[in-house]
């Protein structure tokens, strides 16, 4: 495998990646909404690579290497030695259709030697877990996939992706990758502690919880934030998203975060459903768990990447929006974090996302993740 | 140099090396606040978690005391004695108000007390090493059913009990929590049970049931031993009678009297009561005939005796039938089915008998049923006749005639009334029958140039089914027979049973104008009220009284008050079964005022009595 790295800035335009040695069978690209909005950007790399797949996404902040930007797009055109790629893409028509979206979408994917699927979401208008689960039952628990859901920065309106094509909202695209030789890694931590009493989701309907211990969720969020930071909902409630409990599986780890805030009815609406009747308990984090839960997952993708690569590697590093909310300028320790796990000859690109998408540590089925770096390394394995 | 400021120098140097330092500043002022910050919100979060982790434990606390209230109140208040003791040293540390009851002592006498300090030092010996046993072992004690060492409630009660240790946090021994159940009720309710379902309610011996079960037994004690043994069918005689004129409660007295004095003779044997006035009885094993006979006989006599019940005189028989293992049965069906036929024979041999099954029996019995079969064919084809018996006043003039009913079956000849009048009664061909004699004798009435009386017999079970009033006015209209011309004869069978609708009958037939007379009178029980309550056209006195006249001075001094009593009560009399002139003679001396029997005429067919009837021989003959 062969990485061009490129990027672009309102100053600049597009940068790098000049010497074409070999043409890219794909391209990836993520950048924040406004950046991608109109479609300009993606044009452009569509006169740069015309025989590529183009797949991206919008996002809450862009990583590539140790930097993070809100502003610059990064892009990396990819070229496969012993590797198929194919993009697929679906339309979600409400959240209620996300299982059978998902379940279109793997069945356009699925082949015999599809080797791994990297999913890249609207974050705004699906229900994660449930494109996971129609994802998943068309191609069975054991087949890695990961991803992410795109992302608005903090203002929770509108996300886009794109592939091969103008990025969009409802857009729901996936990249497969067929062969023996493709290598597919993956780790996923989050670094997050849970505090105070559990708490019963007395009421809740879907993702909205309307009562926690009998009383609206926003108050309780309300009081630990603070009336000055609870103003700033839902960003600020990404501090303080929820573990939740499965009475059917105990040592499932679901952590949500809060995506929407009804001020009137004082409910919260979360990334995905929370089941009446569950226990649920707040979790908070510093900078420092923080940092060591993405090394963790760092840590996980490289040594679950088997010897033998020949080329480059690519990590694609998917983190929350609310982790680097948290974070602020320190969020820079989490990216230190993963590279010192990952090594250098690793190229690094990645976003802030509304939602990652992985199976967490010890499972092979891919779930729908919140408040969590996941880590994806893709490479080739020497012929 | 810390990391993050390392890093905002750099992002505050330009391309030139320079820095910015308001870039710088910027930067630095930003990260202490986002410390500030975190800080704050961290800060706030522990001090609302602290009062929240407060409030909940403040809440687990009241729920966790609400808890030990509901139990400790559960534990008060349930009626099994609940005690726990210290597991070292065995001192009472809690016992509810039934463990109060149970030991008859208030628990501030027991709490904080060894098992030596409250009890005698026998008991607190069992009571210790026990409490050691399962501190030692860790496994529990149960004692299920036992009587009771200690306790108020006396040592004949039984408890079921158990004991078993808890452990504290670290595994070791802490309490020894005991209860104990009073089992006294259900044990004894349990056997009460178990009794009811083997043994009849009302005179307390084994059932049905019982009876099977403990033959069933006997005859494989028998099979394999090669022994023998008889079996006794039973039946109270006349006891329908007494139940249905004195009622119920009088015949459950007599029954449970009569139940008594069987079990009190027949001891050693198993006496069971297995229908309404049926016994069995099973005699021990090895017993020869002649003992069975002397039991059998030694019952009938007793039973026989006058029993006093609740001030009523009563007097009941039994009727015996035996079958023995082997001879008469090797299965348990041959043997009850030879011991009833053998007590049906005993009972149609006049009751108060004992029989032995024979062989015989058995074809008596398919006899009787192919009886009852001829006996559905025998109207159809015309086998039943109706015959004539005069009756006459005591100068010999003949004033009418009794119809009576004959069989000539084709392969039989003439069956005896006594034998096929029940069959039909039985079956319920009687009303057919009844019927059938009714519109004969009617119809030969109607036809007499003589306007002389014809008497029918009435079954009681006419008057039980079918519309007897509605087939009575049928037959007159029919025949044109004047309803004052016929007469009906009713036994006090009749009465006994449903009184009031017999009665009632009895008023709406006497209103047609039909004349009605009590037959059999003097051999049944209650003749006396029965005449009472109906005003009887006539009485016609049993035939056994008439022919014992001249033998027993009692029959004279009966048939002397029974003729008194009715032309006391303006009712005329006729004399049954008058056979020689001394008998009528007395009669006449006594004022007696018709006859019937040999000396007037024997039943016949009517062919025989034309002169009396008033047809010339030639013209009945030839017209």
């Amino acid at each position: 495998m062969h990485i061009q790295y490129l990027h672009w800035n309102a100053a600049h335009g597009w940068r790098g990646a000049n010497a074409r040695r070999e043409p890219a069978q794909l391209v990836l690209y993520f950048g924040n909404r406004p950046g991608l909005a109109g479609g300009a950007r993606y044009r452009e790399l569509r006169d740069r690579y015309p025989d590529s797949h183009i797949i991206g996404c919008s996002t809450g902040g862009q990583i590539h290497g140790d930097d993070i930007s809100d502003d610059e797009i990064v892009a990396v055109a990819l070229h496969f030695a012993r590797t198929r790629v194919r993009v697929v893409n679906e339309v979600v028509e409400s959240r209620e259709g996300s299982r059978a979206c998902g379940a279109r979408l793997a069945r356009q994917a699925s082949a015999a030697d599809l080797a791994g699927l990297f999913v890249l979401s609207d974050g705004l208008s699906v229900n994660g877990g449930e494109l996971l689960a129609g994802i998943t039952e068309v191609l069975g628990p054991d087949l890695p996939v990961t991803g992410g859901l795109a992302g608005d920065g903090m203002q929770f309106e509108q996300t886009l992706v794109g592939a091969d094509g103008e990025p969009s909202p409802n857009r729901v695209a996936a990249i497969g990758f067929y062969g023996a030789s493709f290598r597919f890694a993956h780790g996923c931590a989050g670094g997050w502690d849970v505090f105070g009493p559990r708490r019963k989701v007395t009421k809740s309907e879907g993702p909205v919880v309307i009562e926690l211990d009998g009383e609206p969720p926003l108050d309780l969020y309300t009081r630990y934030l603070g009336e000055e930071e609870a103003a700033a909902m839902p960003g600020s409630g990404l501090a303080f998203p929820l573990r939740i409990h499965d009475e059917a599986e105990p040592h499932r780890q679901i952590v949500r975060s809060v995506f929407a805030v009804d001020r009137n009815a004082g409910t919260l609406t979360f990334a995905a459903d929370i089941p009446q009747g569950c226990t649920a308990q707040l979790m908070r984090a510093n900078f420092d768990s923080l940092a060591a839960g993405a090394g963790e997952a760092g840590r996980q993708a490289r040594s679950a990447l088997a010897d033998g690569i020949e080329g480059d590697k690519l990590a694609i590093l998917v983190s929350c929006t609310g982790r680097r909310r948290v974070m602020g300028q320190r969020t820079q320790d989490e990216l230190d974090a993963v590279a010192a796990e990952l090594g250098d000859d690793v190229v690094r690109v990645g976003f802030y996302s509304y939602g990652e998408i992985a199976p967490p540590s010890a499972s092979s089925r891919c779930e729908l993740h919140n408040q969590t770096m996941t880590v994806t390394v893709i490479a080739e394995a020497a012929a | 140099m810390h990391r993050l400021l390392a890093r905002q120098i750099r992002q505050a140097t330009d391309e030139t090396g320079q820095v910015d330092l308001t870039r710088l500043g910027e930067l630095v002022g930003g990260a202490y606040e986002e410390s500030d910050r975190d800080r704050r919100r961290t800060d706030r979060a522990i001090t609302l978690m602290i009062e929240e982790l407060e409030q909940t434990h403040k809440r687990a606390e009241q729920d966790l005391l609400r808890a030990r209230e509901f139990l400790d109140s559960i534990i008060e208040n349930i009626p099994i004695a609940v005690f726990a003791k210290d597991a070292r040293d065995s001192r009472y540390v809690l016992l509810n108000r039934a463990g109060e009851e149970y030991y008859g002592m208030p628990r501030e006498e027991m709490l904080g007390k060894t098992p030596e300090e409250i009890f005698p030092r026998d008991i607190a010996r069992v009571v210790s090493e026990q409490d050691r046993r399962v501190v030692d072992s860790g496994t529990p004690m149960f004692l299920e059913g036992h009587l009771l060492e200690v306790g108020v409630n006396g040592h004949d009660r039984l408890v079921n009990s158990r004991k078993l240790l808890v452990r504290d946090g670290n595994g070791a021994p802490q309490y020894l929590v005991g209860v104990i159940e009073d089992v006294t009720e259900r044990i004894t309710n349990e056997a009460r049970i178990s009794h009811l379902a083997h043994h009849d309610a009302l005179t307390d011996l084994p059932n049905r049931s019982a009876f099977n079960a403990a033959l069933d037994v006997r005859l494989e004690r028998a099979q394999e031993a090669s022994t023998s043994f008889a079996v006794l069918s039973l039946d109270l005689d006349r006891f329908k009678e007494v139940n249905d004129v004195f009622g119920h409660p009088v015949g459950d007295l007599l029954m449970r009297a009569a139940a008594d004095r069987l079990a009190a003779e027949a001891d050693g044997a198993f006496v069971a009561r297995v229908g309404g006035d049926e016994f069995m009885i099973l005699m021990p094993d090895d017993v020869r005939r002649e003992t069975a006979l002397t039991l059998a006989e030694r019952l009938v006599e007793v039973i026989g005796k006058e029993l006093e019940v609740d001030d009523y005189l009563s007097q009941v028989g039994v009727s015996v039938g035996i079958a023995v293992y082997p001879d008469d049965g090797v299965d348990a069906a041959t043997l009850l089915a030879n011991a009833d036929s053998a007590l049906y024979r005993a009972k149609r041999e006049g009751r108060g008998r004992v029989c032995f099954f024979e062989s015989e029996m058995d074809r008596e019995l398919r006899d009787r049923r192919l009886l009852q079969h001829d006996l559905r064919q025998a109207l159809e084809q015309n086998q039943l006749l109706v015959y004539f018996q005069p009756q006459a006043r005591m100068d010999g003039e003949v004033i009418g005639f009794e119809a009576l009913l004959r069989w000539n079956h084709p392969t039989r000849g003439f069956v005896p009334p006594d034998q096929f009048i029940p069959l039909a009664e039985e079956n319920g061909l009687i009303i057919q029958i009844g019927e059938w004699v009714l519109r004969e004798a009617c119809r030969e009435a109607a036809s007499w140039p003589r306007p002389l009386q014809v008497a029918v017999n009435l079954s009681p079970v006419q008057f039980q089914a079918g519309d007897l009033e509605r087939a009575i006015h049928q037959i007159l209209l029919e025949t044109g027979l004047a309803p004052t011309r016929l007469e009906v004869e009713i036994t006090e069978g009749v009465l006994i049973g449903d009184f009031a609708r017999a009665l009632n009958l009895l008023r709406r037939l006497k209103a047609l104008g039909i004349r009605i007379a009590m037959d059999d009178f003097g051999t049944g029980y209650s003749s006396l009220s029965y005449l009472q309550s109906f005003p009887f056209d006539k009485i016609k006195i049993d035939r056994s009284f008439i022919s014992n006249l001249e033998a027993t001075p009692q029959s004279a001094e009966i048939v002397r008050a029974v003729l008194s009593l009715a032309h006391a009560l303006n009712i005329p009399v006729v004399a049954e079964g008058v056979e020689t002139e001394a008998q009528r003679a007395f009669l006449e001396r006594e004022a007696c005022e018709e006859m019937q029997g040999y000396l007037v005429g024997r039943p016949d067919q009517i062919e025989r009595y034309l002169a009396l009837i008033g047809v010339a021989v030639e013209r009945r003959l030839y017209a």
